[in-house]
């Protein structure tokens, strides 16, 4: 009984091709830019248009299944979508009139006002398409003017940041992802940490805060633009739970994202890179 | 001919992998990848396993994000792997090729997450012995479930191949 040459040869070719991705996968780590790659910009290009054709099929089939069953309860959902909008219209004014009232301050303080970002709006095309990573592929990328590191948020708050980018599609490393980092400070105290994702469940860790500063669970997380990726200010989310670590004398603060970043469909990216914000802070 | 059909069930593959977790979460615990590698192993072909594996696993890996290769890297092997198990073993029996893809499936997570502690980069789901445990168990379970399906189809795409498989096999250890 004869093999054929190339099955003669599988060993080698293994050991070959095995050792060939070693040495990618070690220069991959090593490097910092390791999400951007030719290979994934590549494959991820040519498949970004499929993907979004076939999710806005798929989304309009999801909806029109789901606009029925919606209609049932839209009676009730009426009622208490007036008043809520009864109750968000009094906070707006109020937040203008907060708002009008601090620039005015502002302006006799000789105090630079907040800056504003240009931002634009982006469809989620894909989303945690593995068990271990969490990331969402958008589609806009370098060609609408979005480059690596730009933060990405909704209305609510913060969901992450741009870590390859195509010149169609931009992957976002969420905030929930075990590798993800934000410079994080609480609203209220000022104490300034890092939130972390811890990447089991949709919940952040709000780490570096001495168990001597005093949090409140319900207290906002904001970022703290030091960074270098997200401006200051942008809500990042709740403290949900506060535990004693029994090993360090930091409070272990578990914080649940303003942004619903495990259902999110539409995101804004902020067109913002370091140098902006270095501005801002030398201003 | 059967290049192209394989060529296509990967890029397929991939695009599912992109599309369908947006939609059902515990998608994300099948990897079609991996699959799609069992399925070329299972062919009796080791070169063919190993190569499927190759394009697969680093197809997987740029899509999904993480370390390029690492996925490459298990897919590889147990691409090659099936391939020689098939060779020598009688393979062709449903619960036997359930028995492989669960197999293979708990070897690639053991092998993606440790290549990645050896990478110093650590994943989420594996922070104790008994999470790691729950998410290979997981893992195993949706692949094993998603292959009864996946093969079904694959077996009409690659027809075939699968007749001449048979006869091979009835021939080896029949005659």
């Amino acid at each position: 009984m004869s093999a054929n040459p190339a099955q003669q040869k599988a060993p080698w070719i293994l050991a070959a091709l095995l050792l060939a991705q070693v040495a990618l996968m070690s220069s991959n780590a090593r490097h910092p830019d390791s999400e951007q790659s030719i290979l994934r910009v590549w494959l991820v290009t040519a498949f970004a248009p499929i993907v979004n054709v076939t999710g806005s099929v798929l989304s309009s089939i999801k909806g029109t299944a789901g606009g029925y069953l919606d209609v049932r309860h839209a009676r009730e959902e009426n009622i208490e979508l007036r008043e809520k909008v009864d109750q968000l219209t009094a906070e707006r004014n109020d937040a203008l009139e907060r708002a009008a009232e601090l620039n005015l301050l502002r302006r006799e303080l000789a105090l630079p006002s907040r800056p504003q970002y240009r931002e634009i709006s982006a469809n989620v095309i894909s989303r945690d398409s593995s068990l271990w990573f969490r990331r969402l592929i958008i589609d806009r990328g370098s060609g609408d003017g979005v480059k690596r590191d730009m933060p990405v948020a909704t209305a609510g708050g913060v969901v992450g940041r741009v870590i390859s980018l195509g010149p169609n599609f931009a992957m976002v490393q969420v905030i929930t992802d075990k590798h993800a980092g934000v410079g994080a400070m609480l609203q209220n105290s000022r104490a300034m940490g890092e939130v972390r994702g811890v990447g089991d469940d949709d919940r952040c860790e709000l780490k570096n805060i001495k168990t001597s500063e005093n949090v409140e669970v319900g207290e906002s997380v904001v970022t703290t633009g030091l960074d270098r990726i997200y401006p200051k200010g942008l809500l990042i989310g709740t403290v949900e739970r506060i535990e004693p670590d029994p090993n360090a004398p930091w409070h272990r603060i578990t914080v649940k994202p303003a942004a619903a970043v495990d259902r999110i469909e539409h995101v804004l990216v902020l067109l913002v890179e370091a140098k902006d914000l270095k501005f801002t802070d030398t201003k | 001919m059967q290049t192209f059909k394989i060529a296509l069930t990967i890029i397929v593959a991939l695009l599912l992998q992109m599309i369908l977790p947006r939609y059902v979460s515990f998608f994300g615990y099948i990897d079609l990848a991996l699959l799609v590698t069992v399925y070329s192993g299972l062919q009796r072909a080791p070169v063919l396993g190993m190569v499927t594996g190759v394009i697969a696993g680093l197809g997987g890996d740029a899509v999904q994000g993480g370390i390029l290769g690492v996925g490459g890297f298990s897919k590889t092997l147990i691409g090659y792997l099936v391939g020689v198990a098939s060779v020598r073993l009688s393979l062709e029996n449903p619960l036997a090729r359930l028995s492989v893809v669960a197999v293979a499936s708990a070897a690639n997570t053991v092998l993606f997450v440790g290549l990645h502690q050896m990478l110093e980069q650590p994943l989420p789901h594996v922070s104790t012995w008994a999470d790691f445990g729950r998410t290979i168990a997981w893992k195993t379970l949706g692949d094993t479930v998603a292959s009864i399906v996946l093969f079904v189809v694959l077996d009409r795409l690659f027809s075939e191949q699968a007749t001449a498989r048979r006869m091979a096999i009835k021939k080896r250890f029949y005659e």
